[in-house]
């Protein structure tokens, strides 16, 4: 069931010539802009990408490593409000201030990474199914049917269990869980084109398969995919952030789900600071790309138009 | 199509699908990973780890394991947890017990409330009411559970020093018979209240937790579904005919809105029971989900395949039975109305 | 119209009765068998935390505690373990885990650490063999154990000296991997009942420590041969399922039940033939370390396994008394491995094969560390540094010997006549994750790291079952592992398998490669072990502990000391850490 994306339905391409094309990206942009939660989205995601980026700027890197939290032994638990700990230290001293901002750096790393390998995977993948047909397209399918039937935190899960607790593994396991949508999506377009009348005269015309690819099937495919890829940038992150509290990333990691894991054994003696903080930013970072992601599905997608 | 051939072509892929699950399960735990790191002692000699390896079968080819393995899950023997300390099989049942009662508390809170918000919004469009509940929907699907819990934990547990951490006070849950291994249900069997009230207020965070994500998702679709019907033309019709505005929102809207509710619903299902694992780490929550971290963080495969196979089996079977469900409704709506 | 609505309700209704079904099929009881008769119960875990808690800093405290002062369970004494035991067989038990404690309740032995202290009591055995009582032949070869009349298991066969041999033998003849059958192997040549109150040991060498270190163990505890062999009897190589889950012993409680992922219960051993226990037992299963905060601070619990690194959330609350005891004997070490297979540990790594061959290279890691550090990061101040291997509490332990501290500038000295500050180093270093293996391990890292940034420590954080692995494997595939010790009694057992060139760790780790005089310590490490006099041998161990220490094998990060919580109405409270953790003898209790 699709219910997610608007693979194969959207007309709100961004097919043609290329100055229609910059015109409508205009148009897009401008909507984006005037739809208040969507801007809203776009603001948290400019704010904590600019953390991420300027992370050195913002805050002392550790030595060696700065996606490594520092370790202060004389200064386990300190409330915020301490000085040079303004929003305290977790039980082993580190920073919970520079947990927030390299946290927003990994995350923005991790993000990255797992939506840029999963869209190309989906697209060799999809393309492939689509394309080539028959018995290729149905072993695919099935392939990304019983990737589909395992639950995808479950599946990252034990992804990432097998492989050994380490920041590297999260990013596989997290990339073998979040191809297929991409797969369905690319492969639906193809199918769809494939159908379609006026490529049977493109193809009358001599066009080989590769111009049909690039000048139909990839501008069609580009909405849905952004929109996916979109709403993926929070997710990954999401379910990265719970695998790391789960505690299957490395020791000592500068990442939100690893604080917010370490700071739960001082909840009940009222260290609330060392989980608070780090857990809000996940949750920030995942609302403002769904708010962005549905921005643009709203935007971009002509069915739920009717609903505003 | 007709419905049965569609059911019948469903139930006959199922079982592809489950032997793929499990090929996959099965290679992943064996190209990493130790699956008899969790059997060993600390100071064992490789005499010792040989022995320990015949015990468990893994001294054998690949294919052997696989075979074994697959066949032990038909017949019943799922092999030994590490982290239990026993068979997988004998301690399954409680488990899943415990997380079952907290999903279906959580289902509860999420249907009871999505409905109830989807609809409050839905039908004063564009007011403040509806902006308010389209902002929580949104917010509902980025929330990260574990913050969410741990929020709830610092604000009523240690706050407010309400509602307690765990399934049961112990005395009062060895007071009665557990027959279903849902302590609610056992409590109300057993007629004895302090322990149904023990049960629902052990419950309570935990399930709202759970359910919180799974609420947002039903408001968000219940208001939607709700908002496009009321703009269709019969119920235009029915409101021209001079009906009051309540019944044509009881009649005709709600139940329109109900289909795709429904299948989300079904879906949520999935989401629920990914949930369960951080949600029963968080309150202590002695369940399957709890089970398969620690087996995960202490490499008990055993116990890794099992969850993994059971809930893909189940998150399987609940599909086809929304996929059909969805399929039949649908197609009446088509060519009914 | 209509039918729509009936279409839903039948959705749901379906829905409503699979769930009910699929509940049914829940149900089932998997508490495991009882030997007392009590009622069976479903095996839920069932740890909770009573309505009311407060955040210590609050002012008020408004613990549920019982105000009246009531004594919560007034007739049974509960105990918060934080784990599960896997098995109750004096056979199978794996050394240092939960199944021992239940060993040493349920179980007797011939002889028993006294509650004060490191002198041996009778137990099963009327007295503990001496040269001066003659029980010990004069090459230091046979024991003689002279067993009581009159005991009885609790099902109520009759124990003598056949079912002591029978015990051994059966431990022997099982010899189950997991088990500490090896040390029984290695020490026993031959037992015998001549009759039945007289059990004979042959050892296969004089080991002057083989009463406290041999004979108190867990697994040389006193099984029924009338209730072995009634329930699966002794197999070669496979586990008895019913003694792993339902032992039948002789001593002071009789095991009940185990509720699986609850807890497990016992009772008072009435026809117990030396001073019966007070109160019926019951040890709550409770992995999470606030969850027995807040029990024995609610009057749940009566004891609590207490991490010294949450001491300070119990301290001051009401009712409650930290008890600090003597350390612990289980030292907190980081391993040097001079026999790694340089192709086989973590790619980062620049060091050579022969890397810690050096002495210099040796001393300065123990010089660079932060002792201080891990006392108070891991052990919240509950530790403290301490020599190699004769920790305080055991023969040959003074406060002479030599002990490192941080010394930085040593450290650099060191490397750098080693010839390594410059160029620096990456080496890795596997420990178990989510404990205070893993603190030590980051504090070696944080050490070395802040000394020179060219040193690079990696630290590895797996799972308990990696690390197991690895640290069974041989060689082992990685440069350096934390780990604690194995808790013995005796020194010649901590320095025979932590120093000797030829034991064990000496010759996975290759300690030859290293060590200036290896046969000197071997010599020493042997010569100490036959001789019977206390001083003498205390004088060749303090010889060892300096030479052991300009050669160190190992970083000793510190050693634990002793704490447990429990609630102010315990009476005659005492521990002894030469009994297996939480190292309490529940049978002295009472509570008023």
């Amino acid at each position: 069931m699709a219910v997610d994306t608007a693979a194969g339905r959207s007309s709100r391409t961004l097919s043609g010539s290329l100055g229609t094309r910059l015109r409508r990206f205009g148009e897009i942009s401008r909507e984006v802009l005037r739809n208040p939660t969507t801007l809203i989205g776009l603001l948290l995601i400019v704010g904590m990408v600019a953390m991420a980026l300027f992370a050195p700027l913002l805050i002392e890197p550790n030595t060696p490593n700065p996606y490594q939290m520092p370790r202060d032994w004389g200064a386990l638990n300190e409330p915020p409000g301490t000085p040079g700990h303004i929003l305290g230290t977790t039980q082993q001293g580190g920073d919970v201030l520079y947990g927030v901002i390299w946290g927003a750096r990994t995350s923005l790393r991790l993000s990255l990474i797992v939506v840029s390998v999963t869209v190309v995977i989906g697209l060799i993948v999809g393309s492939l199914a689509g394309f080539v047909g028959g018995k290729v397209d149905e072993l695919l399918m099935r392939l990304v049917d019983v990737f589909l039937s395992i639950p995808e935190l479950i599946f990252a899960l034990a992804i990432a269990a097998v492989l050994g607790p380490s920041f590297g593994n999260i990013i596989l396991a997290l990339a073998a869980v979040f191809w297929v949508k991409y797969a369905r999506i690319i492969r639906g377009q193809v199918i769809h084109i494939k159908q379609n009348e006026y490529v049977d005269a493109a193809r009358v015309i001599g066009d080989s398969k590769l111009r049909i690819y690039m000048k139909d099937v990839l501008p069609n495919s580009i909405t849905p995919v952004v929109v996916q890829a979109t709403l993926d940038m929070g997710n990954v992150v999401l379910i990265g952030a719970t695998l790391s509290f789960i505690g299957l990333a490395e020791a000592g990691l500068a990442e939100w789900g690893v604080l917010v894991s370490q700071g739960q054994a001082g909840i009940s003696a009222g260290r609330w600071w060392a989980s608070t903080f780090p857990g809000l930013m996940v949750f920030l970072w995942a609302l403002a790309f769904n708010l962005l992601g549905d921005g643009f599905r709203d935007i971009l997608d002509p069915r739920t138009e009717s609903k505003r | 199509m007709q419905i049965r051939d569609y059911v019948l072509r469903r139930l006959m892929v199922l079982p592809i699908l489950i032997i793929g699950t499990s090929l996959i399960v099965f290679t992943l735990t064996r190209i990493g990973g130790s699956p008899i790191g969790i059997y060993l002692s600390h100071e064992m000699t490789q005499d010792e780890v040989a022995e320990i390896e015949e015990r468990y079968g893994l001294d054998q080819p690949l294919p052997v394991q696989y075979l074994t393995w697959a066949g032990g899950m038909i017949t019943g023997d799922w092999g030994w947890s590490g982290v239990a300390a026993a068979p997988v099989r004998q301690v399954f049942p409680n488990k899943l017990g415990a997380t079952l009662e907290l999903a279906v508390a959580a289902g509860v809170v999420a249907v009871a409330l999505g409905i109830g918000l989807g609809t409050y919004g839905g039908s004063r469009r564009d007011r403040l009411p509806d902006h308010l509940t389209r902002v929580f929907s949104i917010s509902g699907a980025a929330m990260p559970i574990f913050w969410f819990g741990i929020l709830l934990l610092i604000v009523f547990w240690v706050g407010l020093g309400w509602a307690p951490i765990g399934r049961s006070n112990s005395n009062l849950f060895q007071s009665i018979a557990h027959p279903t291994g849902l302590y609610t249900v056992d409590a109300l069997l057993a007629g004895n209240w302090s322990a149904f009230v023990d049960a629902v207020w052990h419950l309570l965070l935990p399930a709202v937790t759970l359910g919180f994500g799974t609420t947002a998702i039903i408001t968000r679709m219940m208001r939607s579904s709700l908002v496009e019907t009321l703009s269709e033309e019969y119920v235009d019709a029915a409101r021209a005919k001079g009906l009051p505005e309540k019944l044509v929102l009881r009649r005709h809207a709600r139940r329109n809105a109900l289909i795709p509710t429904v299948t989300v619903i079904g879906l949520s299902f999935g989401f629920l029971l990914q949930g369960t694992v951080v949600v029963e780490i968080i309150f202590r929550w002695p369940g399957l989900g709890r089970w398969m971290a620690d087996a995960v963080l202490r490499g008990d495969q055993a116990t890794i395949m099992a969850y993994v196979m059971f809930t893909s089996v189940l998150f399987l079977m609940v599909n086809l039975v929304v996929d059909v469900t969805y399929a039949y409704l649908d197609r009446r709506v088509v060519l009914g109305a | 119209m209509r039918r729509r609505i009936d279409r839903t309700r039948s959705f749901w209704a379906i829905l409503l009765a699979l769930a009910m079904v699929v509940a049914a099929c829940t149900g089932t009881d998997t508490s495991d068998t009882t030997a007392g008769g009590t009622e069976t119960t479903a095996g839920e875990e069932t740890t909770e935390t009573t309505g009311t808690t407060e955040a210590p800093d609050e002012g008020t405290d408004t613990t549920a505690a019982p105000s009246d002062g009531a004594v919560s369970n007034p007739d049974t004494f509960v105990h918060a373990a934080d784990d599960e035991p896997t098995s109750l067989d004096p056979a199978q038990v794996e050394a240092g885990e939960g199944g021992e404690t239940v060993i040493l309740q349920v179980f007797d032995r011939l002889v028993e650490f006294s509650p004060e202290g490191p002198d041996l009591v009778p137990g099963l055995a009327e007295e503990v063999p001496s040269d001066d009582n003659g029980l010990i032949s004069e090459n230091g070869l046979t024991y003689t154990f002279m067993i009581r009349e009159g005991v009885v298991d609790h099902l109520g066969n009759a124990v003598d000296a056949t079912d002591v041999k029978y015990s051994w033998d059966r431990v022997l003849t099982m010899d189950l991997p997991e088990s500490n059958a090896g040390v029984l192997a290695e020490n026993i040549s031959a037992t015998e009942a001549p009759d039945p109150q007289t059990f004979v040991v042959t050892l296969n060498q004089p080991n002057a420590a083989f009463l406290n270190s041999v004979v108190t163990l867990a697994v040389a505890s006193i099984v029924s041969e009338e209730a072995v062999e009634a329930n699966g009897g002794i197999v070669a190589g496979e586990p008895n399922e019913f003694m792993a889950t339902s032992p039948v012993g002789t001593g002071p409680y009789v095991f009940v039940e185990w509720n699986r992922g609850e807890n497990l219960l016992f009772e008072i051993n009435q026809d117990y033939w030396g001073t019966p226990a007070n109160l019926d037992l019951r040890i709550e299963i409770v992995p999470d370390p606030d969850v027995r905060v807040l029990g024995i601070r609610a009057g749940d619990y009566d004891t609590i396994e207490t991490d010294p690194s949450f001491v300070g959330d119990i301290e001051g609350a009401e009712g409650v008394t930290i008890f600090q005891g003597e350390f612990l004997l289980e030292p907190i070490h980081i391993a040097f491995n001079l026999n790694f297979p340089p192709d086989q540990i973590p790619a980062d790594d620049t060091i050579s094969a022969d890397f810690f061959y050096d002495p210099l290279i040796r001393q300065a890691f123990n010089f660079a560390f932060d002792y201080e550090a891990f006392v108070n990061g891991a052990l919240g101040g509950f530790g403290a540094p301490t020599p190699f291997y004769l920790p305080q509490g055991v023969l040959g332990y003074s406060e002479d010997l030599p002990v490192y501290s941080q010394d930085l500038a040593m450290a650099e000295q060191l490397f750098t006549e080693a010839g390594v500050w410059d160029e620096g180093f990456t080496v890795s270093v596997i420990a178990e994750q989510g404990n205070l293996f893993e603190i030590a391990a980051l504090v070696l890292k944080d050490s070395l790291e802040g000394l020179n940034p060219n040193f690079s420590v990696n630290v590895l954080a797996v799972a308990e079952a990696q690390f197991d692995e690895a640290h069974a494997s041989d060689p082992l595939p990685y440069a350096m592992w934390v780990k604690n010790a194995d808790p013995f009694a005796d020194p010649h057992a901590f320095l025979h398998e932590y120093m000797n060139p030829d034991g064990n760790w000496g010759q996975v780790h290759g300690f030859r490669n290293g060590y200036q005089e290896p046969d000197q310590i071997a010599e020493m490490i042997d010569e100490a072990s036959v001789i019977t006099d206390p001083d003498e041998r205390e004088a060749i161990y303090q010889e060892l502990a300096s030479i052991l220490y300009e050669d160190p094998m190992w970083i000793i990060a510190g050693n634990e000391v002793a704490v447990m919580a429990h609630r102010d109405w315990v009476q005659g409270f005492v521990m002894n850490p030469l009994w297996p953790r939480p190292s309490l003898k529940f049978a002295l209790f009472d509570k008023g």
